[in-house]
């Protein structure tokens, strides 16, 4: 089974520990962060097969953060994961080329499906 | 009969008379359209009608003035000159006999030839006369001329005898006397040298006399006549009593002149009587003339313009009334139907207003709930992660089960979360031609296997195969699904659905879902399309669905509307525009940032 890189960005911090345990769990490597710029930062210096980003982060909106992330990596697919999103939100982010929207709570094998299919693009 | 005449009675009242819909009376801006109604009729018809009839009366009452004193005009004229000629006729003979005894002697008057000669004369003279004759002092006849053989008549007892014995003229009434016939004497006294008085008398003919009264009778409705001072009749009337008889009319007060009153006969009728007491200026005389016009009569044909005038008047008066009652009814009819529309949009937007609030609170909620409920989820999947690893819980069904009661609670919750943003955002439209029967077919092919199941029979009627309209096809679906998904809940086995689709107009589609499950009581109507509320079991359901249909019908610019009778069935409507004209505009809400 491959290993996947993920990077969740999410401000709830017990969530995104939580489910960074689970897909560890499940043969995934995460890394957790809980803002914005630290998220850029990361990525700066090491590459992840997905991205899982909040919106409601307390430093900068998480389309903003897409944005930036766009800007420089158009590549690795970043899914959007929000318990507060609305529609306009949902357009946003598809427009700036989030790979999937998805409103919390998550069931994990959503997600791991998910992870297949990028996987086998990635192939 | 009756009822078909009292339907279309009904059918003619106008829609205020009968409002029904009352839960609309607090937006009404006027309460009671009737009184208004009323009001309205009575004030333009009065503002129509009092200077119409106001009008006419002072009209009537002009004319009518001068008609009276127009007929009052000519009857005095009428009386006036028949008064001169009777003075005149009585006057002139009154001088002839004045002129013989004041030229003849007395002795000459006694002869029989002279006076014969005189009689002759005046005959040719003036007509009329009958007799001549001469009375001593004692009252004998001493001569006499004429037709009858009266010389030796004693009249000392005859009341004009007496009378003249006072006076040197006389003039009497008419009488029948010892000839029986009618006839007015008049005398002349006159002194001889001894100094004892006699009298020429002569008899009149009254002929002459009526005969110039009938000359001046103007019409069948006048009378002209002679009566006495105690009211006998002189000369023979029309209308008012005989000759010698007492006339049916008072008789007038005295007055020098010609006088005019207005009077009323013995049966009621309006007359005008004229007027005159008879006296010349040789001796006083007892006549009165009377000259009398029937007012009815002499205003015929005025009375028929009058009544013309009446009719026109008063068929004006309806077609007023007529035309103000219709135009205060078309009226007050629109502004009614105004003001319900406005009722309605009130009422609507108020509804509206409360379950935007009620879904923009609940979607808040919503939010805000996700993130705890995103770390329960994911808690809870970590413990069941690290017992599904480690083999000896693995095998602990009973700590499984429990796991995945966790998990399950947690799924629920989200579902309920996700319908709730799904109430409360609007979602873009996509518009294509939608065949209405391939989307019921489509709806219905879920229910299918649990309508053979529970033996619901399920019947669909869409008349036209092409009934096609231009709208959103995945929100018609969710709209149909959720109501058939309603019935379904709703109905026991063994019951019936029913699905109608047609034309309501050229631009509307109407589709109905019927069935005669248990019914809804009335109070529960108007709140199923409000979030959360269910008449369900608790847990049984969300109470959102209806509330999400309702949401989504008003997305497609359409209407739902349901009615239902406890244990009989409920009926679904719902109304689509055939074609959305306009984009439909993005609500994105205020939620949740």
């Amino acid at each position: 089974m491959k290993q996947y890189n993920l990077l969740i960005v999410d401000d709830e911090q017990r969530f995104a520990d939580m489910l960074a345990r689970r897909l560890n769990l499940r043969a995934c490597n995460c890394d957790v962060c809980y803002r914005g710029r630290e998220a850029l930062k990361i990525l700066k210096r090491k590459n992840f097969d997905l991205i899982l980003l909040d919106l409601h982060l307390p430093d900068i909106y998480g389309s903003e953060v897409l944005t930036r992330i766009k800007e420089t990596d158009t590549r690795t697919p970043v899914i959007i994961l929000t318990g507060h999103g609305t529609e306009k939100d949902r357009r946003e982010c598809m427009q700036l080329g989030a790979y999937a929207f998805m409103h919390k709570p998550l069931g994990i094998e959503e997600l791991m499906s998910i992870l297949a299919q990028i996987g086998e693009m990635s192939a | 009969m009756i009822d078909k005449f009292r339907k279309l009675l009904g059918s003619l009242r106008p829609e205020f008379y009968h409002r029904t819909a009352e839960h609309l009376n607090p937006y009404f801006t006027f309460t009671d359209y009737r009184k208004i109604w009323a009001i309205g009729v009575f004030l333009l018809a009065a503002t129509a009608l009092v200077p119409l009839i106001v009008v006419t009366i002072i009209h009537n009452q002009l004319i009518q003035k001068s008609v009276d004193s127009e007929i009052i005009l000519r009857t005095e004229r009428v009386a006036s000159n028949a008064r001169r000629a009777v003075t005149f006729f009585l006057e002139e003979r009154l001088n002839a006999l004045r002129f013989t005894v004041n030229e003849i002697e007395y002795d000459q008057l006694t002869n029989s030839d002279l006076l014969a000669e005189i009689l002759r004369n005046l005959k040719l003279g003036f007509g009329g006369l009958t007799d001549l004759s001469v009375i001593d002092h004692t009252g004998i006849q001493v001569a006499y001329a004429g037709p009858f053989k009266l010389e030796g008549k004693n009249y000392s007892n005859q009341i004009w005898f007496v009378e003249c014995q006072k006076c040197n003229f006389y003039v009497s009434q008419i009488f029948r006397g010892y000839r029986d016939l009618p006839h007015i004497i008049i005398l002349a006294k006159s002194f001889r040298p001894d100094g004892t008085f006699f009298i020429l008398r002569a008899t009149i003919e009254t002929e002459r006399l009526i005969q110039t009264l009938s000359s001046y009778e103007t019409g069948a409705h006048a009378d002209i006549f002679l009566t006495n001072r105690s009211g006998i009749i002189q000369t023979s009337s029309k209308h008012y009593g005989k000759i010698f008889e007492k006339m049916t009319l008072p008789v007038p007060n005295f007055s020098h002149r010609t006088q005019t009153v207005i009077s009323t006969d013995g049966q009621g009728g309006s007359i005008i009587t004229g007027y005159a007491f008879i006296s010349t200026q040789i001796a006083d005389t007892p006549f009165i003339l009377m000259v009398i016009k029937q007012k009815a009569g002499m205003m015929g044909a005025w009375q028929e313009l009058h009544s013309k005038i009446n009719w026109f008047v008063g068929l004006g008066i309806m077609v007023i009334i007529l035309v103000v009652t219709i135009t205060c009814t078309f009226m007050v009819n629109k502004l009614y139907l105004a003001d319900r529309a406005k009722a309605e949009t009130m009422a609507l937007m108020e509804q509206n207003n409360q379950l935007a609030s009620i879904g923009q609170l609940a979607a808040g909620v919503a939010h805000e709930i996700n993130n705890p409920l995103a770390l329960i989820n994911e808690t809870a999947g970590y413990v069941k992660d690290l017992f599904v690893i480690k083999e000896q819980y693995r095998k602990d069904e009973e700590l499984m089960e429990n796991i995945d009661y966790i998990l399950e609670a947690v799924e629920r919750c989200g579902t309920i979360t996700r319908q709730l943003l799904g109430f409360a955002r609007k979602f873009d439209v996509k518009i294509q031609k939608v065949n209405l029967k391939e989307v019921i077919s489509d709806v219905l092919h879920f229910h299918n296997k649990e309508a053979e199941y529970r033996n619901i029979k399920i019947h669909v009627d869409v008349p036209e195969d092409n009934l096609e309209i231009e709208t959103d096809q995945g929100k018609l679906q969710q709209i149909l699904l959720n109501l058939v998904n309603n019935v379904f809940q709703a109905v026991d086995n063994g019951c019936w659905l029913d699905i109608h689709a047609s034309h309501n107009g050229p631009d509307k589609v109407d589709i109905t879902i019927s069935d005669n499950g248990c019914g809804m009581p009335q109070e529960n109507l108007s709140k199923i399309f409000e979030p959360f509320f269910t008449t369900k079991d608790r847990g049984a359901g969300t109470g959102l669905g209806l509330a999400i249909t309702y949401g989504l019908v008003k997305k497609l610019h359409g209407n739902i509307s349901v009615e239902s009778k406890e244990k009989e069935g409920t009926t679904f409507t719902i109304t689509l525009p055939t074609l959305i004209h306009e984009e439909i505009s993005e609500d994105e809400g205020s939620i949740g940032r």
